[in-house]
C-alpha cells in the first residue's frame, strides 16, 4: 500500500474487556455426562435430552470439514467448557431489578441498554451471557399480539409442541460436524414464533456476549414465521480480548412457511485476535432457513469479527415463488480468515435468489466467498443473481472466490459475475487532493463498496456497521 | 500568491524538473506549454504532492506558506486545486457524497460551517448546471461510467464548488471536443477575478483562444526556458518545439 | 468442497482400484528402445509411483465431484490397442483439408504410410537423435511436473507410466514454421481397448508455430469403445507464439482424458482453441502456468454434450509472475441426459501484480433432464490486478428471436440460428481459415442432424433476479 497512509493509528478492539461477574463454569470435558449435566441444568424434559444425546452420539463419529480455505491449529474439544452461567442467574431474575448490576453495567459499556426504557426505541432484546439468556425485554408486549419471543431454554419447557416440531428440521442434528456439537451441548438462545397473519410491531434482537475464559458458546436460535407472517430479527455479538482462541458454534433455524417473511440481520464482533494474529473467536455457524410458498428469507449479515469464519447463511427454497436473499459484507484485516458464503437451494417453481457478497482483505487477512446455486429438476423457471466483489486493501492479503452452480433445468437463468479491485493509489490521491484525509477516504471508498449491503440492513445497524468497518479497518492501509 | 524556486523533481529516480522558477501573482492566469515529457504534469503532481513525484532541492511558498511541508489533504485545504489529466473513478462512493465531504473539509479548514445537506444539494445542481452535466451525475459513483468529457466537466464543477485560490488545470483540454471545450473554458473563465490564479497546462494552443492567458511559458527539459504573452502560443503552434528544445540543452 | 486445505488432518491411504492394479500391469508389458529410453524409463518409473499411490477418484476428490470415473470399470481386464490401418477414402472424407504437415496416429501409434514426412525438429520419442534425447530429456514430464504436486492430476501420471513412445515437436531460436502441424489422432473399432498419446512441444525463443490436434474416430457405423490417454506438453520459450486447436470430436462410446500443460516464458504468446463433443466419459484438464512477466494467453473453449453424453472441462491458470494476461471463454450447450462441468480456477499469486486475467463461461442448457455445474474460481493473493469472471445459464435472447421472427423466419428456424450462432461466434474468431469452414460444417451437421441442442426453451414469466 501507498507511503502516504501508512501513518494511520490503530484502535484497540473497543469490546474487548472483561467483566468480574463470578460464574459457575462447567469444568472443561465433553462426554455424555457433559449432555446430561447441561441438559439437568436447563431442567430440560426427558425427550430434550435424548435428542441432545442422539446427537452427540452422531458428532463423535464425525469428521471436522477441512475443506474451507482457512487454516488453524486442531481444536481440542476436550479442553472447552461447555457451560458457564453468572452466579446471580441460579435463580433466574423476575425482572431487571433482581438483574446483577454488574451484568447491566457490561451492557451499558457495550451500548446495549438492558431496561425497558431506555432500551433502542422499537427493537425487543434477548440478550445471552456466555451460556444463559439473562433478560429478555419486551417480553410481555409482544404476548399481547401472540408473538412469542424468549430464550430458547423457556421455550423447551414452555412450547414443548413447537419446538418438537421444528427444532433440527431445518438444520438436523448430523447436518454437520458443529452442527451436530452445537445440537449436543446448546447452551442458550432464542426462540421466535410469530403467529398466522401478524406483523411483528418492533424488530427483535438477540445479542450474544462470551465473557468467560475457555468456554465455548454454543447457542441456538429458532424462528418460526407462520403463514402470512413477518418479522425482523437482529443479532449482535462480541468477546473479551483473550490470547487464547475460544469457540463459539451456532446453529439458527428458520421457517417461514407460506406467504411469511424473515429478515435475519447479523452483526459480528467477537474478538478477532490481536494484530499478530494471537486469540480471536473460531466462529463456526451453521444458519439455514426454509421458505414455503411465497414466503421470503433475507440473511443479510456484516462480519468483521472472529479470528477464523465458517459461515454459509442459506435458503432452501421449497415452496413455490419463494424468495431468498443473501447480502453479505466479510471484513478481514491483520491475520483473521474468513470462508463465508451461502447456498440457495432451488426446489419450487419460480423461485428466485440473490446473492450480493463483499469481501474486503487487509493485512494478512484471507477472505474467501464460498457460495453454492443448485436448481433442482423441479425449479421450472428459477433464477438467481448472484454478484461478488473483492477489495483488497495491501498487497499481503488474499481474496477468494469459490461459486459452485449446479443446474438441472432447462427454465432457469442464472447469473453470475465476480470482481477484484483495490483500494488504489489514485483514488487515495484524488480524494486527498480534494482536502479528505486518507482515513476519510479509505473509509468513504469501503462503504461506497459496501453500500448495496448496508441498505439492506435495518437503520440503527445500518449506522452501526458502516462505523465498525472504519474501526475494524483502522491500522489496515499502512 | 505562489513562489517556485530553482524546483528539481524526480519521478521513478528520474529527474523532470531542472530547476523550474515560477511567479505567479493573484488573478494571473499562467499557461504552460511544451513537448511531450517535458514535465507539464510533473509540475501540478508536485505542486499537490502526488506520492512518487520526489523533491530533490528548491522550494515553493503558497500565500507564504511552505507547500512542501503541508500534506496533499492541506495543500487541497489551503486551496490548491488540480483538475486531473485522467480523473479517477471511484465505483460505489457518490459524486455528491465526495463533493459534500470535500467542500466540508475546505470550510471547516476556513473556519464556516458547513453546509446544510438542502443547501449542498442546492449548490451542487447549480454548478452542475454551469458546466452542463446533467445533475442525475451527482448520483452516480465519482466518475464511473462517465465519458471524457464528462470527467473533465466533472472536474470544473468540483473547482467550482470548493472555491480554489490556485487551480492548475493538467491537460484539461486533450480529447475535448469544441462543444465540451467552451463549457470548460466558460467555467474557468467564470471563475476568474482579481485574486484567483491558473497554471493551465496544456499541449494545445487552441484552449488559449477561450481561456486568454496573461503569461505563456515554454517548459522544455525540466525548466521554462521561455515566456512571453499569448503570441508566444501562436507562435509555438505555428513553428513546434523543436527550436525551443534545441535551445534549453 | 474447495482445493487447497492444509488442514490435512486425514491422510488414510488409498485402496487401489482394480483399474489402478491392471493399468500398471499394462505397463509392465510395454518395450522401450532408442536414444531416449533413459528419460522415459525415468518419466515411467515416476508416473507409476505417483499413480499407484494416488487416491482413486470419488465423488469426495474435489476436482472429480461431478465426473465418476466408475466407467472405467469396464477396462479393467483390457489390452493395449491393436495396429489397425485406415482407407485413404477414410482420410479425405473425415480430415481436415488443411495445408499442413500432417501426421497420423492410429490408436496411439504412429502411421508411417499414411502421413507426411516429419519436418526438422519432430520425431517419434523412439527415433530421436542425440539431440532430440537432450531435449525430451530435459521437457518431458517437467512441464506438467511443475504443478503442485497436491494437485496433480493422477491421469497424468497414469500418461506418464504408460509413455512408451509420443511426439516431439522442437520448434527452434527464430523458426517459423510456415506450415502448420496437423495431428490426427484415430480411433479404431475395437473393444475395451486402451491407448496412450504424449506429445511434447518446445518452442525456442520466437519460435512460431500453428498447431491443430484432431482426435476422432475411424468408422462413424462401428462403435470404437477406447479409452484414449493424451497429453500434450508445452514449453514456449521468450516470444515464442504458438496457436494451438484441439480437437475432441470422437465417437460418445469412447472415454477420453486428455490434458494440455503449458509453461509460458517472459514475452511468449499462446493463443488456444478446444473443441469437444461428449462422450461416455470425457475430461480435458488446461494446466497453465505464467513464468515469465509479459506473457499472454487467450483460450477459447466449445463444448456440446447431448444424449447420455458428458464433458468435463478444468482449466487452471497460474499467474505466478507479474503483467500477465490471460482470457478465457468457454461456451456449451447441453441437451437430453448429457451433463458438462466447467471447473476454471485462476490463481493469482503474491507477486503477479498488473495481472490482467478474465474469464467467462456461458451455457445453454435444452433440456430438463440435461445438467450444467460450473464453477469459476478465484484465488487472489496480489492486489494491484485486475480479475473478472461470470457465468451465466440461460436460454435464447427472446429480443433476438423475436427480431428475426418478425423478418419472417418461423420459431424453429430462429432457435436453431441463434444456438448455431451462440457457438459460431467462437468459431468465427479463429485464425486457420480451413479449420473454421470445418468446424462450421460440422456444427451445421450436428444441428441439423437432431434438435437435442436447439434451445427452444422460453424463459419463464417475470424479471431475472428477486428485484
Amino acid at each position: 500500500m501507498s507511503e502516504q497512509v501508512e501513518s494511520l493509528i490503530r484502535k484497540e478492539y473497543a469490546a474487548g474487556f472483561h467483566s468480574a461477574i463470578e460464574s459457575d463454569t462447567l469444568a472443561p470435558g465433553l462426554d455424555e455426562d457433559t449432555v446430561r449435566f447441561i441438559s439437568a441444568q436447563k431442567q430440560e424434559p426427558e425427550w430434550m435430552l435424548d435428542w441432545r444425546l442422539k446427537a452427540f452420539r452422531a458428532w463423535r463419529d464425525m469428521a471436522e470439514p477441512t475443506w474451507a480455505h482457512v487454516h488453524y491449529p486442531e481444536i481440542d474439544f476436550k479442553s472447552i467448557s461447555y457451560y458457564s452461567a453468572p452466579k446471580s442467574m441460579k435463580d433466574r431474575p423476575k425482572s431487571l431489578d433482581e438483574v446483577d448490576p454488574e451484568l447491566i453495567a457490561t451492557y451499558e459499556k457495550l451500548g446495549i441498554p438492558l431496561h425497558e426504557q431506555a432500551a433502542l426505541a422499537g427493537v425487543a432484546m434477548d440478550v445471552v451471557f456466555d451460556s444463559v439468556s439473562v433478560v429478555t425485554t419486551f417480553r410481555e408486549k409482544l404476548r399481547e399480539v401472540g408473538v412469542i419471543f424468549c430464550p430458547i431454554s423457556d421455550a423447551i419447557r414452555e412450547y414443548p409442541e413447537l419446538v418438537k416440531k421444528y427444532m433440527g428440521s431445518v438444520v438436523p442434528q448430523k447436518d454437520n460436524f458443529y452442527a451436530a456439537l452445537n445440537s449436543a451441548v446448546f447452551s442458550d438462545g432464542s426462540f421466535v414464533y410469530i403467529p398466522k397473519g401478524v406483523r411483528c410491531p418492533m424488530e427483535l434482537s438477540t445479542y450474544f456476549r462470551i465473557n468467560e475464559l475457555n468456554t465455548g458458546q454454543f447457542e441456538r436460535t429458532l424462528i418460526i414465521a407462520d403463514e402470512g407472517s413477518h418479522v425482523s430479527y437482529l443479532e449482535g455479538c462480541t468477546a473479551p480480548m483473550r490470547d487464547e482462541n475460544q469457540l463459539h458454534a451456532a446453529v439458527v433455524e428458520l421457517v417461514a412457511l407460506d406467504d411469511a417473511q424473515i429478515k435475519y440481520s447479523t452483526v459480528q464482533n467477537w474478538y478477532p485476535g490481536d494484530k499478530d494474529g494471537k486469540g480471536g473467536i473460531y466462529n463456526f455457524v451453521t444458519k439455514r432457513g426454509v421458505a414455503h410458498k411465497n414466503a421470503r428469507i433475507s440473511w443479510t449479515q456484516v462480519e468483521t469479527g472472529s479470528a477464523v469464519t465458517w459461515k454459509y447463511p442459506s435458503c432452501i427454497l421449497k415452496g413455490d415463488n419463494s424468495v431468498g436473499e443473501f447480502y453479505s459484507v466479510a471484513l478481514t484485516n491483520n491475520f483473521q480468515q474468513a470462508d463465508t458464503g451461502t447456498k440457495m437451494i432451488h426446489l419450487g417453481k419460480n423461485t428466485r435468489s440473490t446473492i450480493v457478497a463483499k469481501g474486503i482483505s487487509a493485512g494478512r487477512s484471507n477472505s474467501a466467498y464460498r457460495g453454492l446455486v443448485r436448481i433442482n429438476p423441479t425449479a421450472e423457471g428459477a433464477r438467481n443473481y448472484t454478484q461478488c466483489d473483492s477489495l483488497l486493501i495491501g498487497d499481503r492479503c488474499g481474496a477468494h472466490t469459490f461459486p459452485y452452480i449446479e443446474t438441472k433445468n432447462a427454465s432457469a437463468v442464472i447469473e453470475h459475475e465476480a470482481t477484484t479491485s483495490k483500494v488504489s493509489d489514485d483514488q487515495l490521491f484524488l480524494c486527498q487532493q480534494r482536502g479528505l484525509d486518507a482515513e476519510k477516504a479509505v473509509s468513504m471508498i469501503v462503504n461506497g463498496f459496501c453500500r448495496e449491503v448496508f441498505k439492506e440492513l435495518p437503520m440503527e445497524f445500518a449506522v452501526e456497521a458502516g462505523k465498525l468497518l472504519e474501526v475494524s479497518l483502522e491500522g489496515s492501509v499502512g | 500568491m505562489l513562489e517556485i524556486h530553482e524546483l528539481v523533481a524526480k519521478v521513478e529516480g528520474k529527474q523532470i524538473l531542472n530547476g523550474l522558477n515560477l511567479t505567479i501573482k493573484p488573478g494571473e492566469v499562467h499557461a504552460i506549454m511544451g513537448p511531450n515529457g517535458a514535465g507539464k504534469s510533473t509540475l501540478g503532481n508536485v505542486l499537490t504532492g502526488r506520492a512518487g513525484y520526489e523533491v530533490v532541492s528548491g522550494d515553493v511558498t503558497f500565500n507564504g506558506k511552505n507547500l512542501f511541508e503541508l500534506e496533499v489533504e492541506e495543500r487541497a485545504r489551503e486551496g490548491v486545486f488540480l483538475a486531473f489529466q485522467y480523473p479517477v473513478e471511484i465505483p460505489g462512493v457518490s459524486n455528491m457524497e465526495f463533493l459534500k465531504a470535500s467542500v466540508d473539509a475546505r470550510r471547516k479548514h476556513l473556519g464556516l460551517p458547513e453546509l446544510s445537506s438542502f443547501d449542498f444539494m442546492k449548490l451542487a445542481r447549480e454548478s452542475s448546471q454551469k458546466v452542463s452535466l446533467d445533475p442525475a451525475f451527482l448520483k452516480r459513483g465519482v466518475n464511473e461510467g462517465f465519458s471524457g468529457g464528462e470527467k473533465k466537466r466533472n472536474e470544473i464543477m468540483q473547482m467550482m464548488l470548493l472555491e480554489p485560490g490556485l487551480c492548475i488545470l493538467d491537460e484539461t483540454d486533450s480529447g475535448l471536443d469544441i462543444d465540451a471545450l467552451q463549457v470548460v473554458a466558460a467555467g474557468v473563465n467564470a471563475m476568474r477575478d482579481n485574486h484567483r490564479s491558473f497554471i493551465v497546462v496544456t499541449h494545445y494552443q487552441r484552449l488559449l483562444d477561450y481561456i486568454v492567458p496573461d503569461y505563456v511559458h515554454v517548459l522544455a527539459n525540466g525548466k521554462i526556458v521561455r515566456s512571453g504573452d499569448k503570441e508566444l502560443a501562436k507562435e509555438l503552434e505555428a513553428k513546434g518545439y523543436s527550436w525551443l528544445e534545441k535551445e534549453s540543452v | 468442497m474447495s482445493a487447497p486445505t492444509s488442514n490435512s488432518r486425514q491422510s488414510i491411504p488409498a485402496p487401489q482400484s482394480p483399474f489402478q492394479k491392471h493399468a500398471l500391469a499394462l505397463a509392465a508389458m510395454q518395450n522401450i528402445t532408442g536414444t531416449a529410453a533413459g528419460s522415459l524409463l525415468n518419466l515411467r518409473q515416476q508416473g507409476s509411483h505417483e499413480f499407484e499411490r494416488a487416491t482413486w477418484p470419488g465423488r469426495k476428490v474435489e476436482h472429480w465431484k461431478y465426473t465418476s470415473v466408475q466407467s472405467l470399470i469396464s477396462y479393467e481386464n483390457a489390452s493395449w490397442a491393436g495396429p489397425a490401418t485406415l482407407s485413404r477414402e477414410f482420410l479425405q472424407q473425415q480430415l481436415i483439408p488443411l495445408q499442413a504437415t500432417r501426421l497420423i496416429f492410429v490408436d496411439g501409434v504412429f502411421d508411417p504410410t499414411m502421413s507426411d514426412m516429419m519436418p526438422e525438429g519432430v520425431s517419434l520419442f523412439s527415433q530421436a537423435d542425440v539431440e532430440a534425447a537432450d531435449i525430451i530429456d530435459n521437457y518431458l514430464g517437467k512441464v506438467a511436473g511443475s504443478v503442485d504436486a497436491s494437485r496433480r492430476n493422477l491421469f497424468a501420471s497414469l500418461n506418464s507410466a504408460w509413455t512408451q513412445d509420443g511426439l516431439l515437436i522442437h520448434v527452434a531460436h527464430n523458426v517459423i514454421l510456415e506450415k502448420p502441424v496437423y495431428l490426427v489422432y484415430v480411433n479404431s473399432p475395437q473393444q475395451s481397448a486402451v491407448t496412450n498419446v504424449r506429445t511434447l512441444l518446445v518452442m525456442e525463443q520466437s519460435a512460431n508455430l500453428q498447431l491443430v490436434e484432431h482426435f476422432l474416430s475411424a468408422d462413424s457405423s462401428v462403435a470404437s469403445h477406447n479409452f484414449v490417454n493424451a497429453m500434450t506438453e508445452i514449453q514456449l520459450g521468450q516470444n515464442a507464439q504458438l496457436h494451438h486447436t484441439r480437437l475432441n470430436l470422437e465417437q460418445e462410446s469412447v472415454s477420453h482424458i486428455g490434458a494440455v500443460h503449458i509453461n509460458l516464458m517472459r514475452d511468449s504468446a499462446y493463443n488456444g482453441f478446444t473443441v469437444s463433443e461428449g462422450s461416455k466419459l470425457k475430461r480435458l484438464d488446461y494446466q497453465m502456468n505464467h513464468c515469465g512477466q509479459g506473457a499472454s494467453l487467450i483460450l477459447d473453449g466449445v463444448y456440446l454434450a447431448r444424449h447420455d453424453q458428458q464433458v468435463d472441462y478444468h482449466t487452471c491458470i497460474e499467474h505466478r509472475v507479474p503483467h500477465c494476461t490471460s482470457q478465457q471463454v468457454f461456451r456449451g450447450i447441453v441437451g437430453d441426459k448429457a451433463k458438462a462441468v466447467f471447473n476454471g480456477r485462476i490463481h493469482i499469486f503474491e507477486d503477479a501484480q498488473k495481472t490482467l486475467a478474465e474469464m467467462s463461461n456461458r451455457n445453454l442448457l435444452t433440456s430438463n433432464t440435461a445438467e450444467i455445474n460450473t464453477k469459476p474460481e478465484l484465488e487472489i493473493y496480489a492486489d494491484d490486478v485486475k480479475c473478472a469472471h461470470g457465468a451465466t445459464i440461460s436460454q435464447l435472447d427472446e429480443t433476438a428471436l423475436y427480431y428475426l421472427m418478425s423478418r419472417g423466419i418461423s420459431p424453429a428456424q430462429a432457435h436453431t440460428l441463434l444456438s448455431f450462432g451462440f457457438i459460431n461466434e467462437l468459431l468465427a474468431s479463429q485464425p486457420l481459415e480451413a479449420v473454421n469452414t470445418w468446424l462450421e460444417t460440422w456444427l451445421r451437421n450436428r444441428f441439423s442432424e437432431d434438435r437435442s441442442l436447439i434451445s427452444d426453451i422460453k424463459p419463464a414469466v417475470g424479471t431475472g433476479g428477486s428485484h
